[in-house]
Parts: structure tokens; C-alpha cells; sequence
């Protein structure tokens, strides 16, 4: 009854609603245009050119085409694509996999496992650049304590971060450290969330847990752990500060990844051109990634 | 559930902790923990090892002695006062900055009337923005930065990081913003309560909770950003992971100090997000379910 009685200042509320709507959001809209919109804009007009940064007062020399055909004959590219994808996918997978597992063996509501979830946010929070240098000293060759403690198991002195195999296996290996309790405090908000009737229930009728994993949790979680894999393998292709410290794509381009690659180029090697053209090719890759993840959300979400 | 007494049902926190029975259970949480804990006992004791003891082969587990050796040096030495200073205004300016604005625009986009096809294009923005890597822009900013003479500058920085912060504050605050009951607003609206007024006076109480979240993420990731802090400083708004960076590429084995430096850089956003961990998991939670 109130409603139908003030429509006509509803209306001229929604008048002013709409220029106060607008007022909240513009400032927002220039500052992320300027910051963000335009640099981007930038770099799409830098990759049809040729730049040298390191001569301040260089003209930028228009050459069409020729930054992105040099990338199809870029065998460190090539390289560092295999690398950064062979990282994503095994890093996601052992984050997901370890993650979920310590989630579940800390579900309860009892002092000692909220007391962990603390612990866990330690990782979660600290500057990838410290965890990539904390481990740098851990793992290293002669100082490093890792290589003690093997050597109680006479595994002789391993090389971590300088030898191809190893180091590649390293820099995975922490970015498990640094992200699988993030997946862990992610799961357990999931976890909570299932009714415990259905799981008392399926408990009288005897279901092994096995059978309840299968059954029951992970079809509830399913959702969240694509969501999850579809954060992660996006964040995982952007990894830098770690990488940065640990190995700097080192030895060689044993751990050469994109982004790593496209900082060489463009603040080593001065190359503005051909670090734009990447950046640009790299962004397009990853729209296409993340919009294929969020049609296999929606599938999902519409098969619950 | 292998033991018969049925006399109790298992709780849930049984049924799904001991997915794999309880010995593995807690072979997983010790480990789990150890993994965990043993760096961070390793990062604070080498902090505090004299050099001889930081640098020795095989390593020292126990310290012998404790000292404050490394730390008085990234003082005197590398001028710690003045980074941790630079590092908090940046991380605070860009943090305060991001959820003021960030909160009014996504009350906007969430409810206020731009119309809907405004609103799918600004959601869309913000998910692409957070989605896409930071090096895509970092020459172009370097190269503005460097006409504006912005380089060195903690302006440069409290710009880039709210950049990057608003798109994760707006996600956020939308969230938050569409999970309170229309009702209430609409009642607000018939009392002739304003659009600006609503916001600030019925809805930004109510989602306090959610900017309290929505701000911790944003400071821990502007306090600990790497890349742009490393392009556009050099030394007068050099950050704490510039200078933790700093010990591997410009000397050799310093890890005393370098464990000093990360002990520092980790405390405060320790603290903070211990002292506020229910809105914190709640914001990682937040922005996981949000996608």
C-alpha cells in the first residue's frame, strides 16, 4: 500500500538515484581508465613498434607486424610457454590435491584445528619475494638445511637451483608451500558448509568413508574446487617474485617463464616493442583461458 | 568408524577427517605443520645467528647464541626505518584510498541505477582486470612514470597499487553489497532517504565486516607487491620486498640480514591479520566463492 502511494516520488527518487549512481562510479572509471585501461592501450600501439628504452630520448619507430613474427621463431618463448604450463599444471595439481587432503584431516571445530588455520595464513600472507629467498637459503648447495637433513639419509649433496631437473622441481615445490594452505583455508570454509545430515545419515546406513568422499563431499565441493583450480592456474601463470629470487629463469631457461621473460625483455634487454607484443599476446591467452574456465563453472553450477 | 562402539555416532568432523582413518589423519596434520612451521623457525633463527653460525657448513639447527647483530645492521646499513616507512604509507594511502572508492563504485554497479548493460560491462572489467598479469602494463606505466618524473616516488607507487586493489575491493563489496536484504533500502528510500545518504548511513554500518576484509586483502597485497615497487623505485621509495630482493641480487650470501629483513616484513601483516582472522578468511572465502 506504501509503495503504490509514492510512486511518483519513487520515480523522482530514481532520477536522482541514478545521477548519485553515476557520481559513485565515475571516479572509480577515470582512475582504473589511467591507470590501467590506457597503459594496456599503450602497450598494444608499443607492439607495433620498435622502442629502445635505454636511450631516454628514442623515437619509437613504427614496424607493423614484425614484433609478433619474430615470437614464432622466439625459441626461448617457445621454452618458457612449456615451462610456465608445465608449472601451472603441476603446481595447481599438487595444490589442489595436498590442500583439499590437509583440509579435510582439519575438519573440526575443536581449539587445535582453529588454532592451525592460523598457522596456515602464515604462508598465505607473507611477500612472495621473502618465501622465494627464505627457500633460496634453505636449498642451497652447501649452507642450505634441506641438504643436511638428506644427508641423514645419505642422499648426497643435491645442487637445487642450479641444475635443470632440480630446479624446476624447486620452484614448484614452493609455490606448493606458499599456496596449498590457501587452497586448505578455502576448502575448509567448503567443507563446513556440506549438512551433517546427510553425512550422519549415510554414516547409519553404513557407507564406508570412501564412499562418502565419492558420494558425498566432493560432489559438494566441486563447485568450489573449480573455482579454486580456475584462481590458481590463472595465478599461477602470472608467477614472478618468487621465480625472480630463486632462479631469475635460471640455469639457462631451465625455469624461464612468461612473465619473467617479458620483464627481460622489455627492463633487461630494453626491448619496450618486443615485451609489449608479448605482454599483449599473453593477456589474449589468458582471456581466452579464464572465459573457458567461467563457461565450465556455469556448466557445472547448472548440472547441481 | 572401525571402532564398533556405536554407542556414539561419529561426529562429522569424524566422518570427514578421518577420510582415510585416523593414523593418516594425524601423520597429515603433523606433517602438514612441520612443513609449515620448520622455514618460519629456520627464517627467525637465522635472523637472530651470528655470521659465523648463518654461513656455516653443515648448518647450525639450534642456535648457539642469540644475537641482534642482523638487525642492527639492515638498520644502520640499509636504512630500515626509512623503507618500512615508505612501505606502510604506500600499503595504507593505496589501501584507504581502494576501499572508499572501490565501496562506492561497487555499491553502484551492485545497486545503484546505471542500467544493466553499464553494470555487465563494469563487472566484466573488474574480473579482466584482476585476471590479467601485472607486467602486461609495466612498461607503459614505467615509460608515463618516467615523463611525469614520478620515478622514486611514493606517489608512483600509492597509484599503481590502488590500481590494482580497486578491482579486488569492488569484487569484494559487491558481494557483500548483494547479500543485504533489498527491504531495507527500499524502506529507507520511502522515508526520503537519498542514495548517498543510504549508503553511508544504513549500508556502509552494515557492511563493515566486509570493507574490514576487503581492506586487510588490500594492504597485505600492496605491502608485500613486488614488481612495480622494483620498476619504479630506486632508492627514495624502495619498499621492504625491494630490499628483501635486494640481498640476493646485489651481494652474496647475506642471509642474516635477509632473514632480519623478512621477519620484519612479515610481523606487522602477521598481526594485523591474526587480530582480525575472522573477516580475513572471510574475505579469502569471499573472493574464492565469487570467482
Amino acid at each position: 500500500m506504501a509503495k503504490k502511494k509514492s510512486t511518483p516520488s519513487a520515480i523522482r527518487k530514481s532520477r536522482s538515484d541514478k545521477v548519485a549512481s553515476w557520481l559513485f562510479v565515475t571516479p572509480t572509471m577515470i582512475f582504473l581508465g589511467i591507470t590501467a585501461l590506457l597503459p594496456l592501450l599503450y602497450s598494444v600501439y608499443l607492439s607495433f613498434f620498435r622502442l629502445k628504452l635505454n636511450l631516454p630520448n628514442a623515437v619509437p619507430e613504427f614496424t607493423g607486424f614484425s614484433n609478433y613474427i619474430k615470437m614464432l621463431t622466439d625459441e626461448t618463448l617457445r621454452i618458457s610457454t612449456t615451462n610456465t604450463l608445465l608449472f601451472a599444471v603441476v603446481s595447481v595439481a599438487l595444490e589442489v590435491v595436498v590442500g583439499l587432503m590437509v583440509a579435510m584431516a582439519f575438519c573440526s571445530d575443536k581449539m587445535w584445528a582453529r588454532c592451525a588455520t592460523s598457522v596456515f595464513l602464515i604462508p598465505t600472507i607473507m611477500a612472495p619475494v621473502a618465501i622465494g629467498t627464505l627457500w633460496r637459503m634453505m636449498l642451497d648447495a652447501t649452507t642450505g638445511i634441506i641438504n643436511y637433513f638428506l644427508s641423514f639419509f645419505g642422499v648426497p649433496s643435491i645442487t637445487w637451483l642450479s641444475s635443470p631437473k632440480t630446479a624446476m622441481l624447486s620452484v614448484i615445490l614452493v609455490n606448493v608451500w606458499q599456496l596449498a594452505p590457501w587452497v586448505t583455508i578455502i576448502c575448509a570454509a567448503g567443507l563446513k558448509s556440506i549438512s551433517p545430515d546427510m553425512l550422519e545419515a549415510a554414516c547409519v546406513d553404513g557407507a564406508s568413508n570412501g564412499t562418502i568422499f565419492r558420494r558425498i563431499v566432493l560432489p559438494m565441493i566441486a563447485p568450489l574446487l573449480t573455482i579454486v583450480v580456475m584462481l590458481r592456474f590463472v595465478d599461477a601463470f602470472k608467477v614472478f617474485d618468487t621465480v625472480y629470487v630463486m632462479t631469475n629463469g635460471g640455469p639457462g631457461t631451465a625455469t624461464e617463464m612468461l612473465p619473467n621473460y617479458i620483464y627481460k625483455q622489455g627492463l633487461r634487454f630494453f626491448d619496450a616493442g618486443y615485451s609489449a607484443a608479448l605482454a599483449i599476446a599473453f593477456v589474449l591467452v589468458m582471456t581466452v583461458v579464464t572465459v573457458g574456465f567461467l563457461k565450465l563453472r556455469d556448466r557445472l553450477e547448472a548440472e547441481i | 568408524m572401525k571402532r564398533k562402539t556405536n554407542t556414539k555416532l561419529p561426529t562429522v568432523d569424524n566422518i570427514i577427517g578421518n577420510f582415510a582413518g585416523r593414523p593418516i589423519r594425524i601423520i597429515i596434520v603433523v606433517v602438514s605443520l612441520v612443513m609449515i612451521l620448520f622455514p618460519l623457525y629456520w627464517l627467525l633463527t637465522s635472523s637472530l645467528k651470528i655470521k659465523g653460525e648463518y654461513l656455516s657448513n653443515p648448518p647450525v639447527v639450534v642456535p648457539s647464541v642469540l644475537t641482534g647483530e642482523s638487525y642492527r645492521s639492515v638498520f644502520g646499513k640499509d636504512h630500515m626505518l626509512e623503507i618500512f616507512l615508505n612501505t606502510f604509507i604506500v600499503a595504507a594511502a593505496s589501501t584507504a584510498i581502494s576501499v572508499v572508492f572501490g565501496s562506492m563504485a561497487a555499491y553502484a554497479v551492485a545497486r545503484g541505477s546505471i542500467g544493466k548493460q553499464a553494470k555487465k560491462i563494469f563487472g566484466l572489467w573488474f574480473m579482466v582486470q584482476k585476471m590479467y598479469p601485472a607486467i602486461a602494463t609495466a612498461i607503459p606505466v614505467y615509460l608515463v612514470m618516467r615523463t611525469l618524473h614520478l620515478i622514486d616516488t611514493r606517489t608512483a607507487l600509492v597509484i599503481m597499487n590502488t590500481s590494482f586493489n580497486l578491482p579486488l575491493v569492488i569484487w569484494l563489496m559487491m558481494g557483500f553489497f548483494e547479500q543485504l536484504p533489498k527491504e531495507l533500502e527500499e524502506s529507507a528510500m520511502l522515508d526520503g532517504c537519498g542514495f548517498t545518504r543510504r549508503f553511508f548511513l544504513i549500508i556502509f554500518p552494515l557492511t563493515k565486516p566486509g570493507m574490514i576484509a576487503a581492506a586487510i586483502l588490500a594492504f597485505v597485497g600492496a605491502w608485500n607487491e613486488f614488481l612495480f615497487a622494483c620498476i619504479l623505485s630506486i632508492n627514495k621509495s624502495k619498499t621492504l620486498p625491494v630490499l628483501i630482493a635486494g640481498f640476493i641480487t646485489d651481494r652474496g650470501l647475506e642471509w642474516g640480514p635477509m632473514a632480519s629483513t623478512a621477519v620484519i616484513t612479515l610481523v606487522p601483516v602477521l598481526i594485523l591479520v591474526w587480530a582480525l582472522q575472522k573477516h580475513f578468511v572471510q574475505g579469502l572465502a569471499m573472493g574464492a566463492v565469487k570467482g
